[in-house]
Order: structure tokens, then C-alpha cells, then sequence
């Protein structure tokens, strides 16, 4: 089912195109990550699917109706950063979302408790370190149980205790089988936790695929031996190798999918090359980041 | 509707500041209808007399005159009243609280909405305040015999509802365009108490002024309001004094109602948020 999708969304500022003739969607289920530089049209892009931006041109659909506010208390967001009352309490400031989205209050403590701030519901927001805000924004974002998550850089400016708890959180609410738009310049994060994204920059559309996809391709495995020049010349005729290069003293393979470090480790062996270092490298998405975005340089 | 009083009250009932601008003003406008009598006896007790005329006697209390007069004078003190809308609006341009109302499922019109009715209420309880107090005061201090005529001239509190609900929707409209809630605090205070009465009196007053132009200041914003409760007091002074509602005025003011909300509401579905 398809839950968002956009037709030629364009937002102009006066001299400067934010957002330029965007078409993407996403399907039900997808954790999707939003990547780009900072200044790449993200934030612009969320805040005209949720109404706050209004866009220069072009249209969205949210489930596959015109924007509505229904369709929105469907969605659950939050854009770049927490946004309560300081003087308010938790409970107080999420009984305020829980009218607005029309739910009833009885989801506050269940909430609160899921983001892990059942503790301090009735301390004033101001009162709350960044981490726990932003919880609190998640929480805001969870309250009504909607379809659809929109995070937009959740981890913003917190810990590294922090980034892993919000993480886990955000890996947590996609096993509920959520769909669940990720904005971030955190490319760890986004491999992380994302099924699928998309690459924006300066308002263009660079790339939109799978993670998995994209992380198939950056799979290599290290081996080292004593002697570099005999580990070269035995790897050349192993069968599945695709690409061999040499670095500091080890041999860098680009290889089939099917091939394993331990047919290599055996394979080595009944060469009699003494191996020191075997190690199979998962790809990152950061180097398919800066992959793409070279390829459009 | 119910709905977006009640936000407007979750956002609200805690939040200090709006209860200490809603005491002051309470303070202020039951001083000022508890206050009266107490200024006469001291001006009596000072020896003061207008042409032997005991300042106690003046039957400023006697209904229906009390009314107008009392609506009159607690209208200085709306301002009190403006600064809640200003402030409560500052936070939540601030804190990006309309933004995130937005995200989460209202209209831009459902916050506009909840901030009419949010004026509405203040505005009501402005009337009820000058209600209870003028009819308290006016069975104590007023001629017995004035008692036929309680409810006699209460248009003027219609017309001092409709004199608060339009200023708040003019802080209203104020604070959504300059964004800026301390620097308008300082300049409505500083053109609602000082400038604008200074240049309405130059029109209205300054000898040379042609008449054509006398009645300009009758469209300024704050001005128009003050026009739809006659200045009452000069009676005492035995002057003619109007004790009705103009229609003209009316209008004007009604102009303004239209013009705050309408330029909000303009505003709101312009702007980027």
C-alpha cells in the first residue's frame, strides 16, 4: 500500500531553489531514510508534507488522499526539534497533543512510559536534558498510535548514551511494523535502521533505492599475509573475485556474493600461505553516500 | 469549539504570568468601581467642593449613568488584557507550539479560532467583573430611587465587550506580524497610553486643524474604541453629554474587527511556520 507520495514538489525561496520538482514514495512498512548535507532540502521537504511549509508548486498524498488535517493526526512528527511548552509538565503538554489528535488521555502514561520518562512526567519540560526531550518528542510523535512516524534528526545534538537509546527506540517502534520516515545526516544511523532512502542535495533527488542494495555493493574482505607479492598472485586464481587492490600490507576483494572467508581461509591454506588477517568488511552506507554524491559532482 | 477552549485552557491554567495579569486586572477594575466613592470622600475630606457642591453627592454611582461610566473608566485598563494575548501568542511563536499544533492535526483556522474564543472569554469576563461591580456599588452608593433603572443603558457593557474583544484581536494581530512580544509590550503601551490619545487630541482639538480632518482620528484603531463609550464624566461638570452607542462608530470599530482578524488569518496562511 502506498502511504506517501509526491508529484513534482517544489518549493523557491526567492533567489534560492529549496526544493526542486521532487517525486518519490514510500510504501507501508518502510523504515525510509531521508539522507543529504545539511541545506539539502530535508526539513523543507517534511515540513510541506505536514502542512507548515506551503509548497511553491507541485502536490502530495498522504495514504493516498489529498492532505487533510485527518491525514495528519495520522502521522505522528516531529521536525528538528522538540516543540512543548517549557512551563508545562510532560503530562500536561501531551494531554494538549492528546486533544489536538483527538485520543484520549489514557495513552499519556503508556506513552511515557515507552520513552522512559514515566519518572518525571510531572516535571516541567525546561527541567528536561536534551535526551530526554527529545524522548518526550517521540513520545508526542507515538502518542495517538498513528500509521505513519516522521523523525526528522532525532539525535540531534545528543550523546553518544543518547543517540544509542533513541536508536534502539526508533529500531523498536519499525519492529511494530510501522512505516517510519528517517531524516539524517548520520549515515550510521540510517544504515542502521532503515529498509530503504533516498538522497537529496541542493533540492535534487539524487539516489532513492534499498539499503541492503546499496550495502551489497561495499562488501569486501581483508586478508593479510607476511608476504604480500605470493598472497596476490594465489587470490588471482581463486574463482569469485571481482575486483583486487593492495594497501597497507593486506589485499582488499571485491567478491561474488556467494564467497565466504572461509572458503578463502581454506582455500589459502591449501596454497600453504600463511594467513594473519581475515576479516569480511560490511559495507557503509557513507561510502555509497559519497559515491553518489561524486557521481553527480 | 468546546475542544479548542480547552486547549486554550490546558495551555493557560498553567502558566503564571496569565494569572497574575488576570489578578491585576481584576484588582484594577473592581478598584476602580470599589474606588470611585473612596476618591469623592477624599476629595471631600481635602476640603475640595465644586461651587459648594459636596463631592459625594455626585450621583456617579446612580443607575443607569453608572454603566457608562464605569465601562468608560475600567476601559483604560484593557491593556492588562492585551498583554495575556501578547505574551501567550510570543510563547507559542517561541516555542514553535502553532508549528507543531499544525503537524499534529489542526487547521491554521483552528488556532485562529481557539485564539478568538480565548478573546472572547477574557472579554466576557472583563463585562461580568464591571457587571458585578457596578451593580454592587450601585446598590450601595447609588440613590435608592435609581434602582428602577438597573438594567437601563447595559448596552454600554455590549459595547465594552465588543471594545476588549476587538483591542485583543488587535494584539493579536499585532504580535502574529512582528513576532517580537517584548519590544510590542512596551510600544502598545507606549501608543495606546501616550501617542495615540496625543495625536487624536491634536486632531480633534488643535485650533487650526480644518474640520474635514477632525474626524480622522476617529479611524484610528484604538481611538474607534474609545468612541463607542462616550466620555461620560463631563456630565458632572453639567455638560451635555451623549449616552448612546453611535452607529458610526459602531461601524468604524466593527471595520477594525473585520481588519484584525481578517489580516491575521491572512497572515497565518501566508507564512512559512
Amino acid at each position: 500500500m502506498e502511504i506517501l507520495a509526491t508529484e513534482k514538489l517544489t518549493k523557491k525561496y526567492k533567489r534560492l531553489t529549496a526544493l526542486n520538482e521532487l517525486d518519490f514514495s514510500i510504501q507501508k512498512g518502510m523504515v525510509f531514510g531521508l539522507l543529504g548535507p545539511n541545506g539539502s532540502g530535508k526539513t523543507t521537504t517534511l515540513g510541506m508534507l505536514l502542512n507548515v511549509i506551503q509548497p511553491t508548486s507541485g502536490i502530495y498524498r498522504w495514504f493516498g488522499k489529498p492532505p487533510s488535517p485527518a491525514s495528519r493526526r495520522e502521522i505522528g512528527a516531529i521536525l528538528e526539534i522538540p516543540c512543548f511548552l517549557p512551563y508545562l509538565t510532560a503530562v500536561q503538554n501531551l494531554k494538549i497533543i492528546a486533544e489536538i489528535k483527538q485520543c484520549s488521555y489514557q495513552a499519556i502514561d503508556k506513552t511515557l512510559e515507552t520513552v522512559g520518562l514515566y519518572e518525571r512526567r510531572n516535571d516541567p519540560f525546561k527541567t528536561y536534558s536534551l535526551g530526554m526531550k527529545q524522548r518526550l518528542a517521540i513520545g508526542a510523535a507515538l502518542l495517538s498510535d498513528p500509521e505513519v512516524l516522521i523523525f526528522d534528526e532525532p539525535t540531534n545534538g545528543l550523546d553518544p548514551k543518547g543517540i544509542v537509546e533513541i536508536r534502539e527506540l526508533i529500531i523498536e517502534i519499525a519492529r511494530t511494523g510501522k512505516t517510519i520516515i528517517l531524516a539524517s545526516h548520520l549515515l550510521d544511523e540510517v544504515q542502521k535502521v532503515c529498509s530503504d532512502f533516498m538522497v537529496l542535495r541542493k533540492g535534487e533527488k539524487l539516489f532513492q533505492g534499498r539499503v541492503e542494495d546499496a550495502l551489497l555493493n561495499q562488501k569486501t574482505i581483508e586478508v593479510g599475509s607476511p608476504d604480500l607479492s605470493v598472497l596476490k598472485n594465489a587470490l588471482e586464481r581463486f574463482e569469485g573475485i571481482q575486483e583486487l587492490a593492495t594497501t597497507d600490507g593486506q589485499c582488499i576483494l571485491k567478491t561474488n556474493k556467494e564467497v565466504t572467508t572461509t572458503q578463502i581461509g581454506e582455500f589459502l591454506l591449501e596454497q600453504n600461505i600463511p594467513v594473519n588477517h581475515l576479516v569480511k568488511k560490511e559495507g557503509s552506507l557513507e561510502k555509497e553516500f559519497l559515491n553518489i554524491l561524486s557521481e553527480h559532482e | 469549539m468546546s475542544r479548542l477552549l480547552k486547549i486554550e485552557w490546558l495551555k493557560l491554567k498553567n502558566y503564571r504570568p496569565f494569572w497574575i495579569l488576570m489578578g491585576m486586572y481584576t484588582v484594577f477594575s473592581l478598584s476602580i468601581c470599589f474606588g470611585g466613592m473612596a476618591i469623592l470622600t477624599w476629595f471631600k475630606n481635602q476640603g475640595a467642593e465644586f461651587n459648594g457642591f459636596n463631592p459625594t453627592m455626585l450621583p456617579m454611582y446612580d443607575f443607569p449613568d453608572i454603566w457608562q461610566n464605569l465601562t468608560w473608566l475600567t476601559s483604560l485598563f484593557k491593556i492588562i488584557l492585551a498583554f495575556i494575548v501578547i505574551m501567550s501568542i510570543n510563547n507559542e511563536i517561541n516555542y514553535r507550539i502553532i508549528r507543531q499544533n499544525i503537524i499534529d492535526g489542526f487547521e491554521k483556522r483552528d488556532w485562529l479560532l481557539s485564539k478568538l474564543l480565548l478573546n472572547g472569554v477574557i472579554a466576557g469576563y472583563a463585562v461580568l467583573l464591571v457587571f458585578i461591580g457596578g451593580l454592587i456599588t450601585g446598590m450601595i452608593y447609588g440613590h435608592p430611587d435609581s434602582r428602577t433603572s438597573i438594567f437601563i443603558n447595559t448596552n454600554f457593557l455590549m459595547a465594552f465587550f465588543f471594545d476588549v474583544f476587538i483591542f485583543l484581536c488587535f494584539a493579536m494581530l499585532l504580535i502574529i506580524a512582528t513576532r517580537k512580544g517584548a519590544l510590542l509590550i512596551i510600544g502598545l503601551l507606549m501608543y495606546t497610553v501616550a501617542f495615540e490619545p496625543f495625536v487624536a487630541f491634536f486632531f480633534y482639538d488643535f485650533p487650526r486643524m480644518p474640520v474635514e480632518y477632525r474626524q480622522i482620528a476617529d479611524f484610528f484603531p484604538v481611538q474607534s474604541l474609545r468612541n463607542l463609550i462616550p466620555f461620560p464624566l463631563k456630565r458632572y461638570g453639567l455638560m451635555e453629554v451623549s449616552d448612546t452607542i453611535s452607529i458610526r462608530a459602531i461601524l468604524i470599530a466593527a471595520g477594525w474587527l473585520f481588519f484584525n482578524i481578517g489580516m491575521t488569518n491572512w497572515i497565518l496562511k501566508r507564512r512559512d511556520l
